[in-house]
Parts: C-alpha cells; structure tokens; sequence
C-alpha cells in the first residue's frame, strides 16, 4: 500500500464515520463538531486529489465561518423543545422517511454515474503556485460571470430577508410599539 | 519529503525543530513579558530565580507540571481534555509553511564514503503550495479549542468567554482577509516565499513609463499598503485575543473566560496556542510588509558573496547566509513581538460593543476601502 492510498482510506473512513456521527450524535453540538471534522475531512481529500485551492476554501469557508456560526446559535439556544417537536408526529415522520429516500436516491444515482463515467485522469504532479487559482478566477469572471453575480445578488437577498424577519413582529429584534 | 535518507532526515528535523522553537520561545516571552510590564509600570517583576530571574520560567515550568489535575463535575470530559491539545494545533501548523529563510542550494558533497546531493533546502517546515491561503486556513480553526473549552467547562463564565472570543475572532478575521487580498494584490501570488524574494532591492515605484526609485528604503509592502499594515496588525491583536481586544478573558466580569476551569499544565497548553498565534501574527507582518528575511540595503547575493570572501565551502557559504538571513528574520519578528507586549500594558480593554462596533464598523470599511483603492491603482498601472 502507498503513502497515498493509505492516507486516502484513513481520510475516507475518518470523513465517513464523522459524517455519521453527524446523524447520530444525540446533542446537537456534538453533531456540529462533527460536521466540522468532515468538512476538514473533505477538504484534506481534495488536497490529496491535487485540488489544493478548493481544500484551503474548504476550511476557510465551512470550518472557519460558517460552523463557528453554527455552534455559537445552538450553545445560546435552548434546543429541548425543538428536538421534542421534530421527534415527535405522523407528518414529520412521513417527512423524515421521504427525506431518507430522496438522500437515498441521491447517493445511489451519484455512485452510478461515477462507476459508468469515464474516470479523470490525473494528469502528473499537480500545478503548484497561482496557476489553477488563476485559471479559476478567470473562469469565474469571464465564462461564469453572470451565474457568479446573480449567487451574490442571491445572498445579499438572503441577508436582507433574515434582518427583515427578525425585526418583523414575533422576530427576535422586533420593533416596539408603543 | 525527500529522495534520499538525508533529505529525509533534514525535513523532519526542520519541523520537529520549529515546533520546539515555537513552544520553547513562550517561557522567554512570558519572562521578557513579565519584566517589561514591570519596568512600563516602573517597578522591577520576578528577578528573584536566578540571574535577571531568568531561571523563574523553569520553576514556573515545573509548577505546571505538578499542579493537581483537576476536572469540574458537570465538565464534558472529551471536550475538556481535547480542547488544550487542539489549541497547540493551529499556531504551529501555521508558523511550520511560512518561510524563515532563503533557500539553501547545496551542491553534493561526500560524506561516509558516498555522494550526497544536489539538494535545495528552504528554512520553513514545508512549502504549502497555497502559501497565505494555507495559513489563513489553519488559523481559522483556532475559534475551536475556544468554543470547545468554553462548552466543554459546564460553567457559564467559561461560556460567555468562548462566545465573545469565537465572535471577536470571525469578526475581525474579516478586516484581516481583506487587509491580505491588498497585498495578494500588490504581488499577484500566494506563495510566501515569492512574496519575500518580490521585496528585494531598493524602493521603487514605476507607472505610465515612469520610474523613481528612493535608494535609501528598502523596498518593502509597507510603503504599498500603509493602511493594509495598520488594519493587519490591528486584526492580529484581535485575532490572538490579546489587550486591547481581550475580552474573551476579561477577569473584571468573566473571572478568566474560557480557561476559568484550567490549571496547570492545560492552562500552559491554551497559553502556548495564544503566545504561537503572536508569533505567527508577527511573522506574517514581517513577511508581508517588512521584506521577510531580507536585510535592508543588503541582498541574498551580496551576503553570500561576502561570506565566500573567507569560506571555502560553497555549502559552509550557503547555510551560514541561511543562518544570517533567519537572524534577521527573527531580530524583526522579536520587534513586533515586543510591540505586541508594550501595547498590552499601554492600552486599557474595549467594551463590548465598542469592540464590535470597532470591528465592524470602522476596520471593514477601512480594509474594502483600501482593497478598491488598490485594485483600481493596480487595474489603472497595468
């Protein structure tokens, strides 16, 4: 076995079994870390593919932004009834096992088309240095630009909604009328 | 990591020996700390141990180690015990891919009756071909350990501490990113080492066929980005929790934060993180403003040339112009770290919302506004 099959099957069963215990850690914070040790997972796989910018974005991103976030919402709230209200019900039940199917069929489609794909080549030792960054901002800004633009236009419309709800009455900055 | 045995060894010794550094530099820290806050408030700190008390951090040192281990009752004891081991992480993968040096171009040489060589040495732990991004990247897991300390505690001090920290840090890493994306700009690469080598020679600016070059200043990113240099080392004041922004152990309302319940030699180990994120923070001034391992007014070339004039060995020649060079970097980088200390003990503490309004407010519009600036100078010259 190589350096890299080996690093390969540690960092797929170590992926693997944390994004299992995402589903089926009992505390929410615990399911968060564990998203977290995916995603460096994820990212530390696409290193090894040779994907070096995407693993950095990786971490930045996910572990370094967005799961901070995660974990800083659910240590301030009071997840009990929340857990209560999702375990319990016929709809919800309904809703969680159509959930697991679609995943389910997600997941089967996806190895489907990658086992009667055509695999990719490696092509050598992987470009060091700016190249493949370059070669991605160019695409984005010439080929992709108006889909990149409209993503942005999208989450800027995102952030504006979620002030508006929370300031809207019932929301958590609710204005006062007095 | 290498092709042959003493490749290997070479590489392996570089990281285990800039791990060590890194751990080893903070009871100097701590000392050169303690006894400089003690001359700015005009008395003298432990000068009891020893000569200067120098030797107070080895009795500090043993302290820790035979503190009493201590777990709180209502503590998650897997978060507990891993969060001071996951907070020695970050600062040291970071400090391990930035470069310390030039690189050292050996020619083969024999030894234990066989030819060893050509190899290329750089002074750094590894060449992450992401460069900053790499670093930025492991720093931006340093919000764990705190989260995971201050959850992990089962106290509500240790909470509050590791929400204002975790918050602070991703607040300021913002101010922080951008300040870089100034000076990813003005070099147009990622990788550190390019960075460095970009700043050698005298300063000199050239737009529209036009050229002035000033030959007294070296030719340093500070004179490109002034404002990027001040966001940054404001940002790294927040980013490693140290005062002026310390609000994440604040003892006036939170005892100690998110270490409330640490002692001994975990509390060494969050001590250890904090002081590498420093080093870290300082070396990265250094290399993106401050010309790297540089010597102003002196190149690479012009010191190996001098060293040749009375060594033989082009080898001999070229590690010890390494060395000189890792001296140089290591005098600027104890100059920031000095700056680090001296603010501490000048500045008081922000409020809260003081700080996030600093944060948000102030540093992010300052560091868009010089990105734009930026890009549109570089856009306008190119």
């Amino acid at each position: 076995m190589t350096a890299e099959v080996f690093l390969f099957w540690f960092l797929a069963i170590v992926t693997v079994v944390s994004a299992l215990g995402v589903l089926f850690m009992p505390n929410p914070i615990y399911s968060a870390f564990s998203l977290i040790m995916t995603m460096i997972g994820v990212s530390a796989l696409f290193a090894l593919l040779g994907a070096y910018f995407l693993a950095g974005v990786q971490v930045i991103v996910y572990a370094g932004a967005v799961l901070v976030l995660f974990v800083m919402v659910m240590m301030l709230f009071d997840l009990k009834s929340e857990i209560k209200a999702f375990t319990k019900g016929t709809l919800g039940g309904v809703f969680k096992i159509g959930s697991v199917a679609v995943l389910a069929g997600l997941i089967l489609s996806a190895i489907m088309v990658t086992t009667q794909g055509v695999a990719i080549k490696f092509q050598g030792q992987a470009d060091f240095g700016m190249q493949p960054t370059r070669l991605l901002g160019n695409k984005l800004f010439t080929q992709y630009v108006i889909i990149f633009e409209i993503l942005g236009a999208l989450l800027l419309v995102v952030a504006v909604g979620a002030v508006a709800l929370s300031r809207s009455k019932g929301g958590t900055h609710a204005r006062r009328i007095d | 990591m290498g092709s042959d045995i003493f490749e290997v060894t070479v590489n392996a010794l570089k990281l285990v020996t800039i791990f060590l550094v890194m751990v080893s530099l903070v009871p100097s820290l701590v000392w050169l700390e303690r006894r400089g806050a003690a001359f700015i408030q005009d008395r003298l700190g432990p000068n009891r141990v020893g000569p200067l008390g120098l030797t107070q951090l080895a009795a500090d040192a043993v302290k820790f180690i035979f503190k009493e281990e201590f777990v709180p009752a209502k503590a998650i004891k897997f978060m507990f015990y891993g969060a001071p081991v996951f907070a020695l992480l970050p600062a040291s993968l970071a400090l391990c891919a930035l470069p310390l040096g030039p690189i050292i171009n050996i020619i083969p040489f024999e030894a234990f009756g066989q030819t060893w060589g050509p190899y290329i040495f750089s002074i750094q732990g590894y060449e992450a071909s992401l460069g900053i991004l790499f670093v930025l990247a492991a720093s931006s897991l340093a919000v764990y350990p705190i989260l995971m300390a201050g959850w992990g505690s089962g106290n509500k001090y240790s909470l509050f501490g590791a929400l204002r920290g975790s918050s602070q840090i991703i607040s300021y890493e913002l101010a922080m990113g951008l300040a870089i994306l100034g000076v990813i700009l003005i070099f147009g690469t990622f990788n550190l080492n390019e960075m460095v080598t970009a700043q050698n020679g005298p300063l000199s600016f050239s737009a529209f066929d036009y050229s002035m070059t000033l030959s007294f200043l070296p030719n340093w990113g500070i004179f490109y980005q002034p404002i990027g240099a001040f966001l940054f080392l404001a940002a790294a004041f927040a980013e490693s929790n140290r005062l002026p922004f310390d609000l994440p152990e604040g003892e006036s309302e939170l005892v100690a934060g998110f270490h409330t319940e640490y002692g001994g030699l975990k509390m060494n180990l969050f001590f250890i993180g904090e002081y590498g994120h420093m080093i870290v923070a300082s070396a990265l001034m250094v290399i993106f403003y401050f010309g790297g391992y540089l010597i102003p007014g002196v190149s690479p070339e012009q010191v190996t040339q001098f060293l040749s004039g009375f060594i033989d060995s082009q080898n001999m020649t070229a590690v010890l112009s390494g060395l000189i060079h890792l001296g140089a970097f290591s005098i600027k980088v104890f100059i920031f770290l000095w700056i680090f200390i001296h603010v501490r003990w000048s500045l008081p503490r922000f409020r809260y919302d003081q700080l996030m309004e600093l944060g948000w407010k102030t540093m992010l519009p300052w560091a868009l506004g010089n990105l734009i600036l930026t890009a549109v100078i570089m856009a306008a010259i190119h």
